[in-house]
């Protein structure tokens, strides 16, 4: 695993970036303040920024509906995902699809998806265009536990192996699809024994440390970007949050939240730097400040933003 | 009552190797096969009862459900974490019910988890990992047959296991842990992925045994020497240009060049000082020890490794008495 003391400082200010910017739209949300749902990230922050930092500008991820995380973790600006997410004009889809449907080609990021098990087609789409112009880019997948039972998600990685495409599929299991548990929606528990079906490796890593995540999909990436075909990872996680803010969690009980509370991603890798000397207290309270601070301007920016006029409801749409 | 113990491990078989090299795929399906051919022959061997860690899967309750053996069962009174310390603790809560025999279903990593926690008790290891040394690659059903045998008692330890050495791991003099069949210093800062395969960061090796039939990195040592496991001596090898060059099979599908700078057998209870600093111990295969600038860190041989069921000697001891 190559990777710089400045890679992982990094990786610690992607992560604490998505904490911030969940915890404020999540305060949001119970102001009622976000016209639409959200279904928020925390907990699972080292699953994006791990994989999104092995790849290139141009390479592609395809989201879920839980995406801010994956679009944070691959340069989305928080101006505009605020913005988008208050349904104003000035957002990444001009107000028009809110918190499920944030999209920026020019960045790669395929769309966060309303659709469970959409993202599949679409990271596999991204990858044949790649292999067709013979570029070497690749295209992630992140898709949940709810997904990798969805047929979508099973064809997409059947034609992915068959057409030995450039993609990771980078499965995010926090043990629950909404409020079924996976013990009662699949027949297995380690969603990466399905990758044998398809001819392409799989693996189980935690989804809590972002060195795991970051190591395995580096090795996915090479594969893909080498030609050797599609590959597997399948992230073990949980969501601090509801499925969605608002949902009372009845199906969980309070001991098993707090168990991966004490498993938070963050400061596990806050803890190993600064067990290694890369990570001072002084500079984690730096960023953490920094990050308050660009949040706050994004929050302004969204807040100062007009709302879409009437009169565009009919433009961009496409479908 | 004749109990048993069953140890099988559902994360075994699924880490980064399957990207990196061509680790074989070990689905718990698979294992739960192997766990009901094991059940067939507990019974007949004598096993009343079997005590079994408990896992998501669920993978002795679902073994049960399709075969016809007929032997009590009890979950051990765990909590799991889904991490490798659940077989520690199955391992050290199954040696206090008394247990006759541990059989352990995973690869060397699973093997020195149990170890760890029950070193007493015989284990009979089968291999459902990567990198398998230590267990043996063997049809279940003989193992479910040995295994009742030792743990009731009609082929005595004496007749049918054997105590290999192991190596210890000391930070200040003190023992922080153990590896039944390597120790490898390897020139990462994190545990991260667990494996290892890059031998340009290997720097230090340490081997309870060597063959060169082997794989992983005991197959290093393993063209250079033999060493069987319960011979009392290890092997140091130091890593670097300027010395014998050899190929060697150090993972399933991935055959490396190694140089190999300095060698020199290990002797019990004497501390060979890991040389390196910012680094990492990995212990049979995975990444375990983080090793920081100033520690004192060093590996020791040991002649007390776990008990182990030798299935040969057991079943031809049962064959000359006339067990089955």
């Amino acid at each position: 695993m190559s990777i710089t003391n400045e890679q992982m400082i990094q990786m610690f200010t992607t992560m604490n970036k998505i904490r911030q910017f969940e915890t404020r739209v999540q305060e949001f949300f119970a102001d009622g303040r976000i016209p639409g749902f959200v279904h928020l990230y925390i907990g699972e922050e080292a699953i994006a920024t791990g994989a999104c930092a092995t790849l290139r500008k141009e390479d592609c991820i395809t989201s879920t509906h839980r995406g801010h995380g994956h679009l944070i973790a691959k340069g989305g600006d928080l101006k505009l995902m605020m913005a988008e997410i208050f349904g104003k004009k000035t957002g990444y889809c001009k107000g028009k699809g809110g918190s499920m449907h944030i999209a920026a080609v020019e960045l790669g990021i395929l769309g966060a998806n309303g659709i469970v098990g959409g993202g599949g087609p679409i990271a596999n789409g991204a990858a044949l265009a790649f292999q067709y112009r013979g570029q070497d880019n690749v295209a992630v997948c992140f898709f949940g536990d709810g997904a990798a039972n969805q047929g979508t998600t099973q064809e997409a990685m059947n034609l992915a192996s068959a057409w030995s495409l450039p993609v990771v599929f980078v499965n995010e299991n926090n043990g629950y699809g909404i409020s079924c548990p996976t013990s009662k929606s699949m027949a297995i528990t380690d969603i990466a024994d399905r990758a044998a079906a398809y001819d392409m490796p799989g693996v189980v890593v935690d989804g809590n440390d972002v060195l795991a995540v970051y190591e395995a999909v580096s090795e996915a990436v090479r594969r893909a970007r080498e030609g050797e075909g599609p590959s597997l990872i399948e992230c073990k996680t949980y969501r601090w949050r509801g499925h969605f803010e608002g949902d009372a969690c009845v199906y969980r009980d309070e001991n098993e939240v707090q168990s991966w509370v004490e498993r938070d991603p963050i400061r596990k890798l806050e803890e190993k730097l600064q067990e290694q000397g890369i990570l001072s207290p002084e500079k984690s309270r730096e960023i953490r400040d920094a990050l308050a601070k660009e949040l706050e301007a994004a929050v302004a920016f969204a807040e100062e933003s007009p709302l879409p006029s009437v009169d565009e409801l009919e433009e961009d749409v496409y479908a | 009552m004749t109990t048993a113990g069953i140890i099988a491990n559902p994360i075994s078989g699924k880490d980064i190797r399957r990207l990196v090299a061509h680790g074989s795929v070990f689905d718990n399906q698979e294992k739960v096969r192997i766990v009901r051919r094991l059940l067939m022959g507990m019974e007949v061997a004598g096993i009343q009862r079997v005590l079994y860690m408990p896992d998501e899967y669920h993978m002795v309750p679902r073994a049960l459900r399709g075969c016809r053996a007929k032997v009590e069962t009890q979950p051990a009174a765990i909590r799991i974490y889904g991490d490798q310390t659940d077989s520690t603790r199955a391992g050290s809560w199954m040696a206090d019910q008394d247990v006759g025999c541990i059989v352990v279903l995973g690869g060397d990593g699973t093997c020195r988890a149990v170890a760890k926690g029950s070193a007493r008790v015989p284990m009979l290891p089968i291999s459902t990992g990567t990198n398998n040394v230590f267990p043996y690659m063997m049809e279940a059903t003989v193992a479910g047959l040995a295994a009742g045998l030792i743990a009731s008692g009609r082929v005595s330890h004496s007749e049918g296991t054997f105590t290999p050495c192991q190596l210890e791991v000391l930070r200040q003099d003190k023992v922080v842990d153990i590896a039944l069949v390597d120790a490898a210093v390897y020139n990462e800062r994190f545990i991260a992925a667990r494996a290892i395969w890059e031998m340009e960061k290997v720097s230090q090796i340490f081997l309870t045994r060597a063959r060169p039939d082997a794989i992983g990195l005991s197959a290093v040592g393993g063209q250079l020497h033999t060493i069987e496991p319960g011979e009392p001596r290890g092997l140091h090898l130091r890593l670097g240009p300027g010395g014998r060059s050899l190929m060697a099979p150090i993972a399933p599908g991935l055959i490396a060049a190694v140089s190999i700078s300095e060698e020199a057998f290990m002797a019990p209870g004497v501390p060979v000082p890991v040389t390196t600093s910012g680094c990492v111990l990995a212990l049979d295969g995975e990444r375990e020890v983080e090793v920081r600038q100033g520690d004192s860190v060093a590996v020791q041989l040991s002649t007390q490794g776990p008990l182990v069921v030798d299935v040969g000697r057991t079943m031809a001891a049962a064959r000359d008495r006339r067990l089955l």
